[in-house]
């Protein structure tokens, strides 16, 4: 089996920061591989650990800057990478999408493989929708918030649990090949050994350009603008207690009597 | 000329600090209160490699040169130094079996300890004998194929929690130099004789393990000898560059996660009306502080690239591991100085910091036989 597991270097945010027109202000930023797709890369590594998977490769949409990032999932364990990036790309403020699923759907075309692992959403532009729309793109069976995968694929299928709102969760199978985007506590990723970060470094990592993929630049063109940015303002105040639960315990009891909750 | 570091070296800076944040500082005052050597987090290293990055990929290391070990060790020592050194000691000893082993032993000892399955140790010290490494006098006799070991040796890091140790013996008493007449001989802690006693009430880096190691007429096979019979001095000798750089590394990381930290609380921390760094006075600890940070790092960095182009820089790297070691205990001063009272308790890291930065000034060679050699490098030039 063959898996492609698409990644992403998303921005980091300091606790405290500054917003600067639309954006965050460079100094407070940072940038880091997305933690939803940490998990998923984790899963393909265990699917090959456990003799299913034969290839793990990741597919990334960004600047050469985040290649060290990519590299990240090379030293997990992932085989290969392809990064795909453009001039036309340079200039986009925010890539919708629709964009992503025409550039990540060419890429699964190219590289067919068997079971395309996505995380659930993006830490930092947070659309959580680019697996779904990739497998709806290609025709391909979709899973979403997987937060349990069995490792036997027998008769070709993936048995997943996956979470539904309200706390409820649907066991399920899902014919392959398939999408399947991974929630956060799947498993737990590893940390990059030496030896990985090491041997990372020689791995390809094959760059590529729109017209590579054969996507062309009118589509990726998007109606999507950031008109503002801004810290939303908190309606609310938590209370936070700490101590044995006796002591919490009889706190929070206070608490709700004051606020008449309880009698 | 080239000052930055590769990709790579980034990449293994990340993931240490990540594995540091996560694994380590959540434990940290809680292994140095009890005195306790963290088996838990050195299995974690273990698995990511941590505590054999130094080891030949071929035996299941990293491979990692000193420039990278320095910066493993800066990392993880700015998070805590104390479960630091217990990473970082697990491969003590087994840079001599690197350097000059035999394949067998090679195979031996420097797999397990990659793996994370064994933890060495090396034992020169002695209770008459700390840095006149001369004086030693822990004998080794030979018996037909056996080495006969007596003597105590102390101050031994991982002396009760490690697995073999590569010691530094008397083996020929009627040498004629002062160097000669010792050899290196590895000694399984669970051979007859071989017993441990472990020290505590350490001032600072009190996760690590520190021990008195007895030996009583241990016997060991004759195979078990380090390199050649009675070379032990010059082989040792071999190391002293990397290993002075690699307490400089320990020092620069004390000193930068003490500058971390008395930053963060100088930003939070508020007296009349306003945040302390407002306060000129504050202000200019903390540019001296980031000064000399820096400056102990370039020497260090500068001392680990040269021991990878394989310079010989005894000067260099005696220079690093005493600026590298002092400004870990100015910088830890001044950090529980600005954190006032707060810091003189051990809710902040930097009450920790302060008593582990001292360990750095005193072994590997103190700041004293530091300062000879820098001394008698610049006189015989």
């Amino acid at each position: 089996m063959k898996i492609l597991v698409t990644v992403k270097e998303v921005a980091t945010v300091e606790d405290e920061f500054e917003i600067e027109g639309t954006e965050i202000a460079e100094q407070y930023l940072g940038a880091d591989l997305n933690e939803w797709d940490d998990y998923a890369i984790e899963e393909a590594v265990q699917l090959q650990e456990d003799g299913i998977a034969d290839e793990v490769v990741t597919v990334t949409i960004g600047p050469e800057d985040c290649e060290q990032t990519v590299r990240q999932a090379l030293a997990k364990g992932a085989d290969r990478a392809v990064r795909v990036w453009d001039d036309a790309l340079e200039d986009v403020d925010l890539l919708d999408v629709n964009a992503k699923t025409e550039i990540l759907s060419a890429v699964v075309e190219a590289e067919d493989p068997d079971l395309v692992l996505s995380g659930v959403q993006a830490g930092d532009d947070s659309f959580g929708a680019t697996g779904v729309s990739v497998a709806e793109n290609l025709g391909f069976q979709w899973g979403a918030v997987v937060n349990h995968l069995e490792h036997d694929f027998e008769d070709g299928l993936a048995s997943v649990r996956r979470e539904l709102e309200g706390g409820v969760e649907e066991l399920t199978d899902i014919e392959l090949p398939a999408v399947l985007t991974i929630q956060t506590g799947i498993n737990e990723p590893r940390y990059a050994s030496l030896r990985g970060i090491r041997q990372a470094q020689q791995k390809p990592l094959d760059v590529q350009t729109l017209a590579d993929i054969g996507v062309d630049e009118s589509d990726i063109e998007t109606e999507l603008e950031l008109t503002d940015m801004y810290e939303p303002e908190s309606e609310s105040d938590a209370t936070f207690w700490e101590g044995s639960p006796d002591e919490t315990a009889s706190e929070l009891g206070d608490l709700l009597r004051d606020k008449g909750v309880a009698q | 000329m080239e000052f930055g570091l590769s990709e790579e070296q980034e990449q293994i800076r990340d993931e240490v600090r990540r594995f540091a944040e996560n694994e380590i500082v959540p434990n940290a005052e809680k292994y140095d209160t009890e005195e306790k050597f963290p088996h838990e987090i050195v299995d974690k290293a273990a698995e990511m490699g941590l505590v054999g990055s130094s080891i030949p990929i071929e035996y299941g290391g990293a491979g990692y040169s000193t420039l990278e070990s320095a910066i493993i060790a800066e990392e993880l020592f700015s998070h805590d130094p104390g479960i630091a050194l217990s990473i970082m000691a697990c491969s003590f000893g087994t840079e001599a079996i690197r350097e000059f082993g035999t394949e067998d032993q090679k195979e031996r000892f420097l797999e397990p300890v990659a793996t994370g399955e064994k933890i060495s140790g090396a034992a020169i010290s002695e209770p008459d004998t700390g840095s006149d490494v001369s004086s030693v006098s822990t004998r080794a006799e030979k018996d037909g194929d056996e080495w006969v070991i007596n003597g105590n040796k102390m101050w031994i890091t991982n002396g009760t929690v490690g697995d073999f140790f590569v010691v530094f013996c008397k083996t020929d008493p009627d040498a004629d130099g002062r160097y000669d007449g010792f050899s290196q001989i590895i000694v399984e802690s669970d051979r007859d004789g071989v017993s441990s006693d472990k020290i505590t009430g350490k001032l600072g880096i009190r996760a690590s393990d520190t021990a008195e190691l007895i030996f009583d007429n241990v016997r060991v096979p004759e195979e078990n000898l380090v390199g050649d019979r009675d070379a032990a001095f010059l082989q040792q000798m071999h190391f002293f560059d990397a290993t002075r750089t690699g307490v400089a590394a320990q020092g620069l990381g004390i000193a930068k996660g003490a500058l971390e930290a008395a930053l963060d609380y100088a930003e939070d921390r508020e007296q009349f009306g306003q945040s302390i760094s407002e306060f000129q006075a504050i202000q200019h600890k903390l540019s001296e502080m980031a000064t000399e940070t820096e400056a102990a790092r370039n020497l260090t960095y500068k001392a680990a690239w040269n021991v990878d182009q394989g310079n010989d820089i005894t000067k260099l790297a005696s220079m690093a591991k005493e600026y590298a070691s002092r400004v870990a205990v100015e910088v830890s001063n001044e950090a529980v100085q600005i954190h006032g009272g707060a810091g003189y308790v051990n809710d902040f890291p930097v009450e920790r910091f302060y008593r582990d930065s001292k360990i750095t000034q005193i072994y590997e060679g103190t700041t004293e036989i530091q300062k000879n050699v820098i001394a008698r490098e610049l006189l015989d030039d």
